[in-house]
């Protein structure tokens, strides 16, 4: 990872993407994309299927490599070539539900792949007592009405899965947070349950990234939105400048169906 | 927090093997004179051994979601390559090196799985269907018959006795605690569990799914290793057929020690109570001289009837930790 320094002025975004191509193929996913999200800011990036989100965000998490452009974060050129780079500079992804595994508990799933570890001697043992604390912390700040830390995660409600997956970004102090359809699967009370947790995300300076077709999903909470449309940006706009009838008509001018 | 007449239920239905070994214990201690002995309870933990150990192995497989057909042959052909080796390729080694050979040619051969299945990504039935032949029929190449005469330090762990206690008993119960530490205390287990519920997850939570399969296999390799070092003490000689096609048996311990085929559940200390239900068996069996080809209908009987039990144990796990 190469790091070049460049001027920072106050208020400087969190990540800066620019001129970012991306082909597959022939197919021209992503068309000089610029796009910045600031240091607390939730970004609603709104489109339809193939309008590029997709492919937008798994190259800043580090799953997929760009084929031109550059990526800022917090003013340095970086490079993200993987999912562990992402997270070391604190890039965290929400996955729409397949990143939990169902028969570990709660506790297990949440600090999967980075345990609290003590020593023993020699022996590196996982530090259950205080994964069990950590998570029952985190589940009351969540509001997450799970009756324990070690309930397994398959008798959690699809909310509750996605607050399992929230907490990981909360507790290992991401500073961005990726959440790829976070609201698609869910009934309504799950869908008002991670629009809150995007909003404890907020208050905590963590800005996230809102990736969903749903318009009305997003509109609540969001800060600003983007507006993709066949691998092109078609908007950027803030809250104060638009509504949702808006936005609604930016979509439907380029061809795009809202559902 | 869970109540507790809740503990006790769940406590019962985790635990419900260690009752059916008390249950056929008591049968058999009531039913054949001469059963509920010190010496006789010794002699069922011996004779268990050396299939425990490739209990455990398969064990581990299937946790990480794996599954292993070639352990009983690896164990089988370990024997035979360290045997071979002490006595025609290498006699100027010691005996006693025969002991960590075992150990590491188990974990060689089992490391052959691990590459094919972790790094090439081959599905590890086809993978271990391959090296089950390879093995099988390796072990009748390199010698066929059997090694009677070798050092005698190769037979002490199988064999050897410490004040009346088989050496092989407290290898078979101190590897049992030792796999229940690795699998439940550590970030290595815990991602063999990962992967065993949700390859995919466990990929995107930054585990490396590939490296984890190839040491999944490496241990189970080992643990068949070590099982080839039991049978040899046991047997007091290395025949061809050594361990052939006890593999069926070892995935049928496993799976009553509540170990499931779908991988992430189960422990080390469950596959251990799956290993002395089926010794406790076997010895009533022989001790009443009941015919050895009923003997092995039972065994699938038993194994039948462990499924069915497992599969009521889950629903009633399921309904006793579903949230109210």
């Amino acid at each position: 990872m190469k790091l070049k320094k460049v001027k920072e002025s106050k208020g400087a975004p969190l990540v800066k993407m620019e001129d970012i191509h991306k082909w597959y193929g022939k197919i021209h996913a992503l068309k000089e994309m610029s796009f910045e999200v600031c240091p607390g800011e939730i970004v609603g990036l709104i489109g339809d299927n193939g309008a590029g989100k997709s492919t937008l965000i798994k190259i800043l998490s580090g799953v997929l490599s760009k084929n031109r452009g550059k990526i800022y974060w917090k003013g340095e050129e970086v490079n993200v070539s993987s999912v562990k780079e992402a997270r070391k500079l604190g890039i965290e992804t929400v996955y729409q539900d397949q990143a939990v595994i169902g028969c570990l508990s709660v506790a297990q799933n949440i600090f999967m792949g980075r345990q609290p570890v003590k020593s023993w001697g020699p022996a590196k043992v996982l530090d259950k007592g205080k994964m069990r604390r950590e998570a029952e912390k985190l589940a009351r700040d969540l509001k997450l009405h799970i009756p324990s830390p070690n309930q397994e995660v398959r008798f959690c409600s699809g909310g509750e899965i996605q607050g399992v997956a929230i907490s990981r970004a909360m507790y290992f102090k991401a500073s961005l947070v990726i959440l790829d359809e976070p609201t698609t699967a869910l009934a309504v009370s799950g869908v008002q349950k991670v629009l809150s947790f995007i909003t404890r995300l907020k208050s905590e300076g963590i800005a996230s990234i809102f990736v969903t077709h749903n318009l009305h999903h997003v509109y609540s909470v969001a800060d600003r939105f983007v507006v993709l449309s066949r691998g092109e940006k078609v908007a950027d706009v803030k809250k104060e400048e638009t509504n949702i009838e808006g936005l609604i008509e930016l979509q439907l001018r380029k061809g795009v169906t809202v559902t | 927090m869970m109540v507790g007449v809740e503990r006790i239920k769940l406590a019962l239905v985790d635990y419900m093997i260690w009752l059916i070994i008390a249950g056929a214990f008591i049968f058999f201690s009531c039913t054949i004179p001469r059963f509920l002995t010190f010496k006789n309870v010794l002699f069922i933990l011996y004779v268990a051994a050396p299939l425990g150990l490739l209990v455990f192995g398969e064990a581990v497989c299937l946790l990480g979601g794996n599954m292993d057909l070639s352990l009983s042959e690896n164990a089988g052909f370990t024997a035979m390559i360290v045997g071979v080796m002490l006595v025609d390729w290498a006699p100027w080694l010691p005996g006693w090196t025969g002991i960590i050979l075992m150990a590491l040619v188990g974990a060689g051969l089992g490391a052959v799985n691990g590459f094919f299945v972790g790094k090439v990504k081959i599905n590890p039935f086809l993978v271990t269907l391959s090296t089950f032949l390879i093995y099988n029929w390796m072990t009748y190449y390199l010698r066929r018959g059997a090694i009677i005469k070798m050092p005698g330090a190769l037979l002490i762990p199988g064999g050897g006795r410490i004040g009346g206690v088989f050496i092989a008993i407290p290898i078979l119960i101190g590897m049992a605690i030792f796999l229940y530490f690795i699998l439940d205390h550590t970030r290595f287990g815990s991602h063999i569990r990962a992967i065993g519920g949700n390859s995919d997850a466990a990929n995107m939570l930054g585990i490396n799914v590939g490296n984890t399969h190839f040491w999944i296999f490496t241990i189970a390799g080992a643990l068949a290793g070590v099982a080839g070092l039991l049978y040899t003490g046991y047997l007091k000689c290395i025949p061809s057929t050594i361990a052939e096609g006890d593999i069926f048996l070892a995935f049928a311990g496993a799976i009553i020690g509540g170990v499931s085929l779908r991988g992430g559940r189960g422990s080390a200390i469950g596959a251990l109570g799956g290993v002395l239900l089926m010794g406790v068996i076997n010895a009533g069996c022989t001790m009443t001289a009941m015919e050895p080809a009923l003997r092995g209908v039972l065994n699938g009987f038993i194994l039948l009837t462990a499924i069915l039990i497992n599969k009521t144990r889950a629903n009633l796990r399921d309904r006793i930790l579903m949230p109210k």
